[in-house]
């Protein structure tokens, strides 16, 4: 095994629920607007 | 009336002119050199390599843009340029040559008043044996490449049907190479398209990489804060590839690529190959070959561009230790320090150094990431040069207004990982700022409240978001402005 593919066998793996929330929709709005959120926060950090 | 040239009609040097039209209005000309008929929104590219998009979603006709706008618009391709004028007249000129259809050939000098350079990297596959579309393996860099790679992709997924193994390569194809993002967010689409084909158990899928350890994209990695934690971006990426069972490759120098085969170099000296069925391996990045001479004729090509080809700026270049880099090494204005009326914007300005850590093979072998520029950076550089330069022309401003360091600038990198408005999915990078600074955030060099990742359906709506958000941006659609870069 290479370099690469040992560390990528001892990755953390997500949970079963981990899984399910990135695509359960009610929960992914929410992070849709905190992404965005984020987003214009970052832009607005960079405004000279 | 004055004249603002602007070289290139990509992300930021069509930001530059749209903000500069609106700032300068019908006093003065603003006029854009781009050898290209289309506007392409390069990260779509990604989607139309795996066949979810074509050109047409990710392109549109620059002309009516700029003939609306009331923007000279030149399909033609610089090459050199006089920034004193010559001994005849000494109006700084740009040499073009043109490239539309109807005057393809033809040269032209164009005097300036000010000159933007924004005309982004030359994609240098000459610098491996083998790589690139004329060669033996693909690319997703310009929308013919990327339509090229999705038919690729479809007879792949046609073997695999037939019950045939393929391994498939997708990462960057030279040691110094920079956007690791695009190839990793290539590989997790074409890792997802595998997948919805029902092809994916015969698929072998490696990501082949300069980084130093997954996660680094060019910026040196990053750290976020997670559930009471600092993490790292390098541990975040390989959760990812361990559940979406992608091999890795690091350190690695390509070499050369025959058909079906490459070779490569790791920093640890080995020379080893690997066969592939598909390869897609991003080029390194050159400057764009723009010459330059003063008004005797002499070349000052040296001069004005660094080695790379990369248009010197006000950023510190001298050599000096790693460890003795700064963020004020940066540069913030944009301004030639040989010409005042001098600009380069986006990928066309020579960085000081690299961001990730530079290291070489024993044999002498650079394999690090070059630092990327990636859109939001180039487009805000484009955006503030357009401020700085109406100030100069309107109100008598002696230097430069505006700055858009990118030791000051946060950086968002959407990575998508697979389509569908439902089930798809991205991982959603932003970092903040994009060149550490470890004066202003000791120990991790950024902001870990705004450095973050992670993985889901919302960041591929945001992906999508962008998509249709930067083209509206683009055709310069009523509101335009309120549309941030
Ligand atoms: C496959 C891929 C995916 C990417 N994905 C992302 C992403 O998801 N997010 C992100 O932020 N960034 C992404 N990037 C990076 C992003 O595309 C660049 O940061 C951005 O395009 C840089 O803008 P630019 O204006 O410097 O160069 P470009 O956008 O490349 O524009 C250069 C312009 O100059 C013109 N030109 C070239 N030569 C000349 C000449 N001699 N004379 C006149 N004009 C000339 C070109 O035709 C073009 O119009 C991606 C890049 C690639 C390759």
């Amino acid at each position: 095994m290479n370099l690469g593919d040992e560390r990528i066998a001892a990755a953390p793996l997500p949970t079963s629920r981990t899984i399910r929330l990135r695509t359960f929709v009610p929960y992914q709005l929410w992070r849709f607007l905190r992404i965005n959120l984020r987003m214009v926060a970052m832009i607005r950090k960079g405004d000279h | 009336m004055a004249r603002v040239v602007i070289l290139g009609a990509g992300v930021s040097g069509h930001t530059a002119a749209l903000h500069l039209k609106r700032l300068l209005g019908k006093r003065h000309e603003v006029l854009v050199v781009a050898p290209n008929a289309d506007w392409n929104w390069i990260p779509s590219n990604i989607w139309v390599g795996v066949g979810r998009m074509t050109t047409k979603d990710v392109t549109f006709p620059l002309a009516p843009v700029y003939r609306r706008k009331g923007i000279t618009f030149r399909q033609a391709k610089a090459v050199a340029i006089w920034p004193e004028g010559d001994t005849v007249d000494p109006l700084p000129t740009v040499e073009v040559v043109h490239t539309s259809p109807g005057r393809a050939g033809e040269v032209e000098r164009i005097s300036y008043d000010y000159l933007i350079n924004a005309t982004g990297p030359r994609l240098n596959f000459g610098a491996t044996p083998g790589l690139g579309p004329d060669g033996n393996s693909l690319s997703v860099c310009t929308p013919a490449h990327a339509e090229q790679a999705a038919a690729e992709l479809g007879k792949v997924i046609e073997r695999l049907r037939a019950g045939e193994p393929q391994r498939l390569v997708i990462g960057v194809g030279h040691g110094t190479c920079t956007c690791e993002g695009a190839a990793f967010e290539y590989a997790f689409n074409v890792e997802h398209e595998l997948r919805a084909h029902g092809v994916r158990d015969l698929a072998e899928v490696v990501y082949l990489t300069n980084e130093y350890e997954l996660g680094d994209f060019g910026v040196g990695g990053m750290v976020f804060e997670q559930q009471g934690f600092l993490s790292s971006s390098q541990l975040w990426t390989e959760s990812l590839f361990r559940e979406r069972d992608v091999h890795a490759i690091l350190r690695a120098h390509v070499e050369r690529v025959e058909p079906g085969k490459l070779y490569y170099e790791t920093l640890d000296g080995v020379q080893d190959s690997l066969a592939f069925d598909f390869a897609m391996l991003l080029p390194p990045f050159r400057g764009q070959e723009l010459a330059a001479y003063d008004r005797t004729g002499e070349n000052i090509t040296d001069r004005l561009f660094a080695p790379n080809g990369f248009l010197k700026v006000d950023a510190d270049y001298s050599a000096k230790p790693f460890e003795q880099w700064r963020a004020g090494d940066w540069p913030s204005t944009y301004q030639s320090p040989s010409y005042a009326n001098l600009f380069a914007v986006g990928i066309a300005f020579a960085p000081p150094h690299p961001i990730s850590v530079p290291r070489k093979s024993p044999a002498g072998t650079v394999i690090s990431p070059a630092p990327p520029r990636t859109g939001m950076p180039s487009g805000v550089m484009g955006r503030q040069v357009a401020r700085s330069i109406a100030a100069m022309l309107t109100a008598g401003a002696q230097t430069p207004t505006h700055t858009a360091s990118m030791a000051a600038m946060g950086a968002a990198c959407i990575a998508s990982a697979g389509t569908g408005l439902r089930h798809g999915t991205a991982a959603a990078m932003t970092m903040y700022p994009v060149v550490p600074d470890y004066v202003r955030f000791p120990g991790t060099g950024r902001s870990v409240k705004d450095t973050y990742g992670e993985v889901g359906l919302a960041a591929h709506w945001v992906k999508h978001l962008l998509h249709f958000l930067f083209i509206y941006k683009a055709k310069a659609l009523p509101g335009w402005r309120l549309i941030p870069e």
